[in-house]
Order: structure tokens, then sequence, then C-alpha cells
């Protein structure tokens, strides 16, 4: 990278040394960035991913040639495994199969667990693609805390959403409860088709993540050129088609490829909604684990990540060449949803009441059941749950969990997250969306580089939490017969920055990528920094991304689980989730209590970081 | 010399201190470990009344010298699982307080690794201190994952002779830990049986019965791989039908529809929302459905074949403890007569010891039911075998 002529970016009256610091921000940024990575992620994780690269202490891939020929794990793949070469008589069973009519076949762990993250994430985009557009396109009240609340499912531990799902879809459930007094049902919505509903809860988690980064990028649309379509004569569908859509893609497939990570990584969900017959590849990793068997679970986890990675460079290959034209936010009017009771009655309008009711049942119904069961027990209603927390929390001994440490560092935690991942995610977005323009070799580095930085997404949590208790909760050994250890708040916060600020770079990146290069270079021109540069010109056309970052790394911090849980061991360092799990007892009363907790002050914290960010968004 | 003091110090972190990271530096085989990093680290020094800090003395000579008297002082690292601690009613409250009453000088460190018996295994593994002098929630099969995963014993034999209540536990296979090196005391024991609603469906008896007709998509049970009473219904089978007829037992229960979710929590949510009428549980369902106001009626307790797999909970001392004698006491200590009502009522399970030796209310056996017969795998029987059974098992179920 070049800097600008000397001195000539510097406002009078500050230092050299301040100049130094302001030309080197970005390059120091990225250091404590590749910095905090190397201990917090790459370290711990490459102690547990090593285990899958030897064999009686030789480098081998025994482990690998293993897992890949086992019909359990790749299905009809095995085969091809074991013998990649024989083309022929692989294309002849090919053939077999398509003569045959297509008849279903083994699709193994692997295959399986592809199969239901492809559903998941369409499922997870038909839900959230019309609340983008509802979202971005009309004015009614409450839009903006609706809007803010999107991500509240993101953060919500697992078990809490079986428990949710439970009771809002099972055959007592309020689903039910409420068809029945219509004198419908009840109708067996879980055991009916497990498979349909954990796809419905992989949509509960990601259809508001698609619907957030898209929202985000819908407010970022520069519709000049649209209101140009339309003076030369184009249809308004036509003007919307050739002008937003494309504006609009990148953040779409952004959504899309992290919902395939997510659900394709996914682990408590299915197996607490599906059962086992539903298992996928990370429920074995976690079984591997529990065995102690390192060796293959870590293979399991690389070629998880290995997939994950795939994917996420080509998709960035298509990311990096959208070309630039977007030159400020100049997003859509917004129409009133119901300017009229006479409009409600127009196909359109209905449509969104439609979509609102489906919204309704799968987003609202698992919480509001939720916090339902947190008030009810065997006789009906009580309050003895709450009570338990604040009992807990009054004489509890320091031994124990109690409420407020856990929500007063899960705040804390979320907010130091925030301010963690946000630079982080920003240098890195900015590093490789500029040099990553174009399709010469320089590009691909930095869209290889690019997607290493999303590795935090594409690694088995089991093993990253595994790999932080072997690395550095028990210490790394070092010469003489030191181990460096970290753990504490620190640890913590550095674990949160490093989950959370890929989702800053992947809302920030697609919105970067689009701007008109010209800006910078303009500025640059005119002898700013390339820090002036980036926070005066860029930072503020793409706020609406950052917020959205924001947000996301507040919700990752927030919802940690897996590796909080080890850092947090054996000190009151614990967060909500990790109150949540140990409440659980022979009955879930309590633990829903702390849910419930967990949803209300993480709705009201989404809330206040959407104003606070709102105030930089140009709206 | 005492680096693991300092460490649980440093990662035990007092509120609002935040610690990047530390150098620690571990014991060398002359114990010079220098001391200077001790010198940074607070210096914590355990409450130990022996003082000795400097000592050029190793550790052991103190052990050796007082033999006669045992040392009862200082702390007590006892590891366990979540719920001893963290229950509404959790049995580790009344015992850290009723057992630094008994000794003044003892204090009770409470340490929940989220691992469980892994944290300690690994650490045996890579030469990292043991951080805990006593493990209370043994099972057995956590006995034999240890021995199949590290070379040395990871705990000490029981030293019978020091423990005066050691002879009142029952003669009985549901608390029998049979382990061919005597480390494990059992301290109580539960049995995994079949609840259902007798509104819905009539006590299946036998495990034929579950895979008729009658009883086709009625019955909810758990992961083997990562629940306890998942596994002990696995065990249970394999009980029942060996180990060469026990995955032609499971195509059959799967032919007839039985689900298989992932821990206790999802599967008893499941069933308390009606999903299906029939749950692996514990015997003792009754108690928390009494306890919170529940449906009697929904809480049937049923045992297959007038059995119950007994899941029996045991403490054991880790070998390398420094707290050899305050362990011992602990560990008779929660054999005592107070100790085990205590604990049984509050964890909800049975006692260890015989029925003359603790005194249980009348109307906790009013809700609490014991199998006519129990029955359970041994260490013996496990041995070598648990994981690949376990492994089958998984593969077979999600093969499907």
């Amino acid at each position: 990278m070049t800097t600008g002529p000397l001195g000539s970016g510097s406002p009078r009256g500050r230092g050299r040394g301040y100049d130094w610091l302001e030309r080197h921000a970005l390059q120091l940024t990225a250091l404590l960035t590749a910095a905090v990575l190397g201990v917090m992620l790459y370290l711990p994780v490459g102690v547990v991913f090593a285990e899958a690269l030897f064999l009686d202490g030789r480098l081998s891939l025994a482990h690998f040639r293993e897992v890949l020929t086992d019909p359990f794990y790749f299905g009809v793949l095995a085969s091809v495994f074991a013998d990649p070469l024989a083309v022929g008589s692989h294309y002849a069973s090919l053939v077999d199969w398509i003569l045959a009519g297509f008849p279903s076949f083994r699709m193994g762990l692997f295959g399986f667990t592809a199969y239901q993250a492809a559903l998941s994430t369409v499922a997870s985009l038909a839900l959230g693609l019309p609340a983008a557009y509802i979202l971005a396109n009309y004015e009614f009240r409450g839009r903006r805390t609706i809007r803010s609340l999107t991500i509240l499912p993101f953060v919500l531990p697992g078990i809490m959403v079986a428990v949710g799902f439970y009771a809002m879809f099972g055959q007592a459930g309020t689903l039910n409860t409420i068809l029945g007094v219509v004198g419908l049902g009840p109708f067996r919505f879980i055991e009916r088709n497990p498979l349909a509903i954990v796809i419905v809860a992989h949509a509960f988690y990601n259809a508001p993540l698609i619907a957030r980064i898209t929202v985000a990028a819908w407010e970022s649309v520069d519709v000049r050129a649209l209101e140009t379509a339309r003076s030369l004569g184009a249809s308004p569908r036509r003007a919307f088609a050739d002008v937003v859509v494309p504006q609009l893609l990148p953040a779409i497939t952004t959504g899309a490829l992290l919902t395939f990570i997510f659900t394709f990584m996914t682990f408590p969900i299915v197996l607490a909604l599906g059962g086992l017959q539903l298992a996928t590849v990370e429920v074995w990793v976690y079984a591997r684990i529990q065995r102690l068997d390192f060796a293959e679970a870590a293979t399991l986890a690389i070629l998880e990540t290995i997939v994950s990675l795939a994917l996420t460079y080509a998709y960035l290959r298509y990311e990096s060449a959208q070309a630039g034209m977007s030159r400020a936010a100049t997003p859509p009017p917004r129409e009133r949803l119901f300017p009229d009771l006479r409009t409600v009655l127009e196909p359109r309008r209905l449509a969104i009441v439609g979509y609102g009711v489906v919204a309704l049942v799968v987003f609202v119904g698992p919480m509001a059941s939720m916090v339902i069961g947190s008030v009810t027990d065997g006789s009906g209603f009580t309050l003895r749950h709450y009570e338990f927390l604040v009992q807990r929390q009054a004489e509890g001994a320091t031994y124990q969990t109690l409420p407020w440490p856990a929500i007063r560092n899960s705040l804390l935690f979320g907010v130091a997250t925030l301010f963690v991942a946000m630079p982080m995610g920003v240098v890195i977005s900015v590093l490789t969306t500029r040099s990553g323009r174009g399709r010469d070799q320089s590009g691909r580095w930095a869209t290889v580089i690019d997607t290493l930085a999303m590795l935090p997404l594409a690694v088995s949590g089991i093993v990253f939490g595994i790999g932080l208790l072997r690395g550095l909760v028990f210490g790394i050994p070092l010469v003489g017969g030191w181990r460096l250890q970290v753990t504490g708040v620190v640890a913590i916060v550095a674990a949160h920055a490093v989950a959370a600020y890929p989702f800053v770079t992947r809302n920030v990146s697609p919105l970067l990528a689009d701007l008109d290069p010209s800006l910078v270079e303009s500025a640059r021109s005119l002898g700013a920094s390339r820090y002036r540069a980036l926070l005066d010109v860029e930072l503020p056309l793409v706020a609406s991304g950052i917020v959205a970052g924001a947000a996301f790394a507040f919700a990752i911090s927030i919802g940690e689980f897996s590796s909080t849980v080890i850092l947090a061991s054996g000190g009151d360092t614990y967060t909500m989730p990790v109150a949540v799990e140990r409440y659980l007892g022979r009955r879930n009363g309590p633990a829903i209590a702390m849910g419930t907790v967990l949803l209300v002050i993480t709705g009201l914290s989404f809330v206040v970081v959407d104003r606070v960010g709102g105030r930089f968004e140009r709206d | 010399m005492d680096r693991r003091t300092f460490i649980r110090t440093v990662s035990g972190g007092t509120a609002g201190i935040a610690l990047a990271g530390c150098l620690t530096q571990d014991d060398d085989e002359n114990g010079n470990g220098n001391g200077d990093e001790n010198g940074n680290g607070n210096g914590e020094d355990d409450e130990n009344g022996n003082g000795n800090d400097n000592g050029n003395e190793t550790d052991n000579g103190d052990e050796e010298e007082q033999e006669d008297e045992p040392d009862l002082e200082g702390t007590l690292r006892v590891a366990t699982y979540t719920s001893m601690v963290d229950d509404e009613e959790a049995a580790g409250t009344w015992l850290k307080d009723a057992f630094e009453e008994e000794y003044p000088d003892a204090t009770i460190d409470w340490t929940v690794p989220e691992e469980g018996t892994s944290h300690y295994i690994q650490q045996a593994n890579q030469g990292v201190d043991i951080d805990a002098d006593v493990f209370l929630g043994l099972n057995v099969d956590d006995l034999v994952l240890i021995d199949d995963n590290t070379d040395e014993s990871l705990f000490r034999s029981v030293d019978r002779d020091r423990l005066e209540h050691v002879d009142r536990i029952r003669d009985d296979p549901s608390v029998e830990f049979d382990d061919p090196h005597d480390r494990v005391l059992p301290y109580d024991t539960g049995y995994i049986s079949l609840v259902y609603d007798e509104n819905e469906v009539d006590d299946p008896e036998t495990f034929d019965a579950l895979t008729d007709e009658e009883y086709e998509g009625t019955l909810i049970t758990q992961n083997a791989q990562q629940s306890d009473p998942g596994q002990a219904f696995l065990l249970w089978t394999i009980d029942a039908y060996g180990e060469d007829g026990y995955l032609d037992y499971w195509e059959e229960l799967l032919d007839n529809d039985v689900r298989i979710i992932d821990d206790w929590s999802s599967a008893y949510s499941a069933y308390e929302n009606e999903e299906r009428p029939m749950v692996v549980s514990y015997s003792t369902d009754q108690v928390y459905t009494n306890r919170f106001d529940g449906d009697m009626s929904r809480s049937q307790i049923g045992f297959l074949e007038e059995q119950g797999y007994a899941n029996p909970e045991g403490m054991a001392i880790f070998e390398d403890s420094e707290q050899v004698d305050l362990a011992n006491a602990f560990l008779d200590f929660v054999l005592s007569n107070e100790a085990q009502a205590e604990i049984a009522v509050r964890n909800v399970q049975f006692p260890a010891v015989a029925d003359e030796y603790v005194d249980l209310d009348e109307d906790y056996a009013e809700y609490a039911h014991e199998p006519p017969e129990a029955v359970s795998l041994t260490y013996d029987e496990l041995s070598g075998n648990l994981d690949e059974w376990v492994d089958d098992w998984g593969q077979l179920v999600a093969s499907r």
C-alpha cells in the first residue's frame, strides 16, 4: 500500500507522532488483528487439527483415507475416494443410476449434512427475504425496533430454542392450543416430519440473519440509477431487476453462504428436535471428542472446514468480480405500510399480512412459548422459577452461578467484543476488497486471505473449545518447562471478537466493494492518508453495514457458548448462556426463566445498539 | 514449588481483573522451581497452617512425618458436575457447610470442569498438574474411559483402613463399581426406567413389548453418545440381549419408530409437550412431579422386566493429591448418616449405605421408586467394549 505525499495530509497543529500513527493506523490494526488471530484462533485450532495429521508420531494421511473411504461418512462417494482413478467404473455406475430412474442412494453423514444445510438455506431465504423487503421499503410503527430485534433468535442457546419449539409446535403446544379454539387439530407438527421441523428451526436462526444483512444492503442502495432507468422508459419491475437486484445480490448471497455454513456445522438443534436419525457431521465430532478420539474428531472437523472454506472462496471470487458503481447511499423512499383502510386489501398488502402471520408463528411463537414456559408449572401460572433466580442472587454462594454476574458479564463482554471486532473486521474488509478488485494474481491472493479470515465461521465450535482448553487453559509448553496460559476476561473477549469479526467483514465488504473506487482515489490525490480516506469517505457510505456488523458482533458475543464455558471454568466470568446451561436440572423451569432474562436483556440491548448506531447512519 | 496454587489464583480470576496471559513453570524433578513466579503470584498460601512455604524439604517429607496424626487442615479441591453445586437444592452447598463445620480448619473449593473426567485425562496425558484432590460424581463408564485413555492411574486406591464408614456401603449390585484397583466409593445411586402417561399407554413391562405395534411411535430415549440416561438405556438392552443381539433389538425398536433425542432436557421437554407418551428417565420422577405440582398420571414409572438400570455415582481421590488425609476425611464424611440422607434427598437419588445407617423420611420413599431388581454392567464387562458398542449403535441409528 502506498502512502500519500509526506506530511501533506496532516491537519495543522498535530505532531509528527500523530502523523505517523495516522499513516500507519491501518497496518497497525492489521498487525494487532493478526496477533489476536494467531493466539486465539490458529494456535488452539492447530493444536487439535494436528492430531489428524499424525499417526504414531509420523506425518500421515491415514486418518483422512479412513474417513473418506468409509461409506458411513461419504455414502456412495466413499468408493470413488477409495479408488479415484477408476473413472470408467464410476462412470458406469453413474449411468446405471440414471437409467434406474434416480433411485435414492446412500448419502453418508457428509452428504446428509450438506443436504439438510441446502434445504435450510432455501427455507431461510424464503422466510428472510420478504422480511428484508418489508423492512426496507415500508414505513410503519415499530419498524426500527423490529429491524433491531431481527437478530434476537441468533443469541438463543440451542437448548432454549428446542424447548421453545416443543412448547410452540408440540401436540400440547401453543399453536395447537390456538388452533383448538377454532376447532382444528391437534396436529403432530414435529412428529409428522422431524426433518421439516429441524429446517424450520434453522430458518428461525438464519432467516433473520439473511434479512438483517439484506436490509443493510437495501438501505445503502443507490436508487438514482433507478430513477434514470425509469425516465428512460423501463417498467418498475424491469428497473428493479436491473438496478436494485444487482446491488442486493452480494448481500443476499452472503446471507445464504453464512446460513449454509452454519447449518452445515449445526449441532445441538438437530439432535434436540430431529433426533439421532438426522445426525450431522458435527454430532460425530462431538461423539469422537467425548470418547477422546481426537484424531478422528479432528479429521472430520478439518473436512468440514474444507467444505466451508471452499464455498467461501467460490463466493468471494464472485463478490470481488462485482463492479463498483455506487457513489452514495440513497436508499429507496419508504412507503407507508397501511396508508388507509382500503389499501389493506391490495394483493401486495394482503401478501405482507400473510407473511406477517407466518413470521409470528415461526419467529415470535417459539420465543413467546418460552416466556410462557418460564411462568408455568404443573399447576398453571407460577413465579417460582423467577423466585429461584432472585433467591439464588440473594443467597447464592460465591462458587455458585448467580444471575446478576451472568447478565453483567454478558453485557460487558458484548460491548468489549463490539469494540474489538469492529476494527478487526473493517481492516480485513479494506485490505481485501481494495486490492481484491479485479481478476489479476494479487486479487486472487486477496481472496485467499479473505477466505482464511472467515476461518472462525468454518471451524467446528466443539474443536475450537477443546483447542482453547488444551492450548490456552492448560498452557502451551515452551522451552525450559514454561507454559503460556491465556484465560480470564481478556481471553473471553478476544475469543468472542475472533468469532464475531467475520460478521463485520461480511456486512461491510460487499458494500465497500460496491463503492466507486474513484471516490477514494480523489480523496487520496487531494492528500488524505488511506486511513483518513477510509474514515471520512468510505465508512460513512457503508455505515448501515457497519451498524449491522456491530449488532452481529454484539449478538455473537452474547450468544457464544462453547469457548466461554471453557475459558470461564473455575471463575466468575460466566455469561447468560452458561448460566442457562448450568440451571438445567430435572425440570427445565429455572433454565427457561434464565433464558427469558437473556431474551429480554438482549432484546433491549439490540434496540439500544441500533439506536446509537443509527445516529451514524444517514437515514 | 506450589505452582498449582499460583495457577488457581490466576485462573480463578477475581471479578474485574482482566488477565490476558501468564507464564508458569513446571515443577522439575529436583523440585527447585526457584519459586520466583510464586513471588509475583500474590503468594496466596492456602491458609495452610503448616507454613513452611520456602521449605527446601519436599512435600512428601511432610506427609511421612504426619502419618500418625492426620493433617486435616487446608483447602480440599473437589471436582464435580454442575448440578451438584448449581441445583435448586444443591447437595454441594450442604456438604461444604456441614464438612467445614465438622473440620473448622478445612475449606472445600468446588471446581466444575466443563468436560468432566475428560478434563483430568487430558491434563494427565499432557503432563499438566491435576488441579483437584477429589472427584465427586464418577460413573462406571468414566472409570473405563479413564483407563482406556491414560497410562497411569488417575486415582489412588481406597485406603479402607482409614475410613470408618466404608463398611456401611450396601452389598448390592446397584452401588457396585467392581473396580479391579478399588479406587472408587459409591455415595448414591439411581435407576433408569421408563416414565409414561397412563392415560395414553399401559406399562409395556418387557423389552419385547416395546417393539409391538401397540407401542409404535410411543417411546423417546436419549442419544447414548452424549447422555447418561441414554447410555444407561443402551447398556440395559445390551444386558438383556447380549452384545451379539442388542443391535438386532434396536433395529426392531427403530422400525417401531423410537425417537432418540440428544439429551435428557430436550427429551423430557418433548414428553412434557405430549409429543409421545413414554420417555426414558429416572425412577425418581414422581419426586419432581410432586414438587412441581405435576400430574401423577403422567409420571408413572415403568420397570421393564421388573428391572431398573443402576447408575451408581462414586467418588475417588486423585493420585497426585497432597491432601490425602483431608480427602479421606471428606469421603468418610460423605458416607456418614446425615450426609447420606441429605445427598439422597437433594440429588433425588438413593443412598449408597445400608438402610440402618441412614434415616430417610417416609414420604421420600412414597415417590422415589426402586426397581425389584437392579441391573448394571460391570467394569470388566464395559472395559474395552463400551466405545465400540456405543459407536456401532450410533452408526446403526444415523445410517437410517
